[in-house]
């Protein structure tokens, strides 16, 4: 399949999802709402729990508030990349249109491509208003950020977190129902990952586990080049260790949904919900 | 000779027992053992119209499925348009159309155009072509009047056309269905079986293959009839054939003799 086709079929699954986003409006309004709450909730949270102490653990320059923020927002995309792929099958499986999908020619991957494109879209649209909120109402001012920095950081996180969504989805299209692997990932990010407080408050066991998932660098990064307009030598760290997690679990989780799909197509269980 | 359109050798499928409690986390590694198709064998020539009949659970569903890639067989082989149904799917998908007359797999807060514009762009169909494709198509089905209508608000009936539709768009030379005139009133199913006969296998050359229980509709549509039952190719031939071959005069009760003997067909010639 050439690339121009490809390109086309995943422009198609977004204004698919987009179009069927519209149709619900009201959803689109409440979801605006619950962000300020969240926020709104971090702010009182971070008046309380302001100290010397915690404040010598956080990186320089910055408040537990605009900390906790980052931590949050980006924290989702970890949420919504493992979620996204098994959610949007899970979906096909439930309106019968996985079958419908599977025997045109559109291949898998760009099936799996497309199905993550309005996603991350939306909590692309979902994280600004956390961060617009924020600095409407409650003095969130990352006056010297990077933000060319913090997109690739995003891209990089994405690649990253894509290949463990593969992943999870590959568990639900075997076992339907269920999926121990995705709240082992987001149980064990969120305990080390850094969104709340910074890794280094934990034991050194824990900090060590912090290094071995992607969300940990996600995080250091967004937050060097959001809070503290870190340079690309400052981000580099962060920017190679999401790339070496994106290369290794690309290619893999690929190949196990493929064996997944192989064995749902041998059981006969594809459409099964 | 030609190649035929759709050839199957040896076809076996077996699927793994259901399982419940904490047992079902083994299934997608467990052994096949419940048997869905054995030994099944034909050709269906190009431009043929060949039936798949038998009761429920006779295998048809499973039979077409394979052809049309979805599920796996355990042993043997099958063609589709010559290429491999297993090893080569991608390119056996290009040829056929697959519509089944049950599960529809719409998305019902879209239109039926937008959902027909999605399918097409799936089967790389470009926007001339889409808009083109759609047009003909629903004026056939008779939905050209409803396509601006979100899915949600067609009947049984409309689904099912649209369906159809669907499988049509990249102008397959071979369709599969299963029951296609499942849940339409007998004027549509009527002009279905019209519209099938007349303009796609007469006019269009296309080959079709379809499950039905319906054996007026079969005596319509097939030039061919395939009998299974309990996952085993009974009988293959002409209607007409099947009935001077078991001293009947309808299909209704060739099929009934041949399946109440169980004995191939082939076995006994």
């Amino acid at each position: 399949m050439s690339t121009e086709p490809a390109i086309g079929k995943v422009a198609a699954f977004f204004w698919r999802d987009f179009a069927i986003a519209r149709g619900y409006r009201g959803a689109l309004v409440l979801e605006t709402l619950e962000a300020l709450f969240g926020v709104a909730t971090f702010y009182y949270l971070s008046r309380f729990v302001q100290s010397p102490e915690l404040n010598s653990e956080l990186p320089a320059g910055t408040n537990y508030f605009a900390f906790a923020l980052v931590g949050f927002a980006f924290f989702d995309y970890l949420s919504v990349s493992l979620s996204a792929f098994d959610s949007s099958l899970e979906e096909a499986r439930q309106n019968r249109t996985l079958e419908a999908l599977l025997v045109t020619q559109t291949s898998l991957a760009v099936i799996i491509a497309g199905s993550a494109v309005y996603p991350f879209f939306a909590l692309a649209i979902r994280t600004c208003v956390y961060l617009a909120w924020g600095a409407l109402l409650f003095g969130f001012r990352p006056q010297s950020a990077n933000w060319l920095g913090a997109l690739v950081i995003l891209l990089v996180s994405i690649l990253a977190f894509a290949g463990l969504g593969i992943l999870s989805a590959s568990y639900s299209i075997l076992f339907k129902r269920g999926n121990p692997a995705k709240w082992l990932v987001i149980g064990v990010s969120g305990l080390v990952g850094g969104m709340m407080y910074p890794i280094s408050v934990l034991p050194a066991p824990l900090q060590m586990l912090a290094r071995l998932i992607p969300v940990t660098y996600s995080l250091e990064g967004m937050r060097g080049a959001l809070l503290a307009g870190a340079g690309w030598r400052e981000l580099f760290p962060s920017i190679f260790a999401l790339l070496v997690f994106a290369a290794v679990l690309i290619p893999l989780s690929f190949a196990v949904f493929s064996w997944a799909l192989r064995r749902t197509k041998i059981t006969g269980t594809l459409t099964h919900i | 000779m030609p190649s035929p359109a759709i050839s199957v050798r040896e076809l076996e499928k077996y699927f793994p027992p259901a399982l419940t409690g904490w047992r079902a986390l083994t299934h997608p590694m467990a052994r096949a053992t419940e048997k869905a198709l054995v030994g099944v064998s034909f050709d269906v020539k190009e431009n043929e119209a060949v039936a798949l009949i038998g009761s429920n659970g006779a295998g048809k569903s499973t039979l077409l499925r394979i052809l049309a890639t979805l599920i796996i067989p355990t042993r043997g082989q099958a063609t589709v348009g010559g290429f491999d149904v297993e090893r080569e799917s991608a390119d056996a998908r290009r040829l056929f159309g697959y519509h089944t007359g049950g599960d529809e797999g719409f998305y019902a807060r879209l239109s039926a155009g937008e959902n027909l514009a999605f399918f097409a762009a799936m089967n790389n169909l470009s926007r001339a072509d889409t808009r083109q494709r759609i047009e003909t198509i629903a004026e056939l089905m008779g939905i050209q009047n409803d396509l601006s209508r979100q899915v949600r608000t067609f009947s049984t009936g409309m689904m099912h056309r649209l369906g159809l539709t669907r499988a049509l768009l990249h102008q397959p030379s071979i369709l599969l269905l299963d029951e296609p005139t499942r849940s339409l009133d007998p004027l549509a199913a009527a002009a279905f079986r019209r519209l099938l006969k007349d303009e796609l296998v007469r006019k269009g050359g296309a080959t079709l293959l379809f499950a039905s229980h319906t054996l007026s509709e079969v005596e319509e549509l097939a030039d061919r009839v395939i009998l299974l039952d309990g996952g085993r190719l009974i009988a293959f031939d002409s209607p007409r054939k099947l009935c001077s071959a078991t001293g009947t005069v309808t299909l209704e009760a060739a099929v009934s003799s041949l399946v109440s003997h169980l004995v191939p067909l082939q076995d006994r010639v």
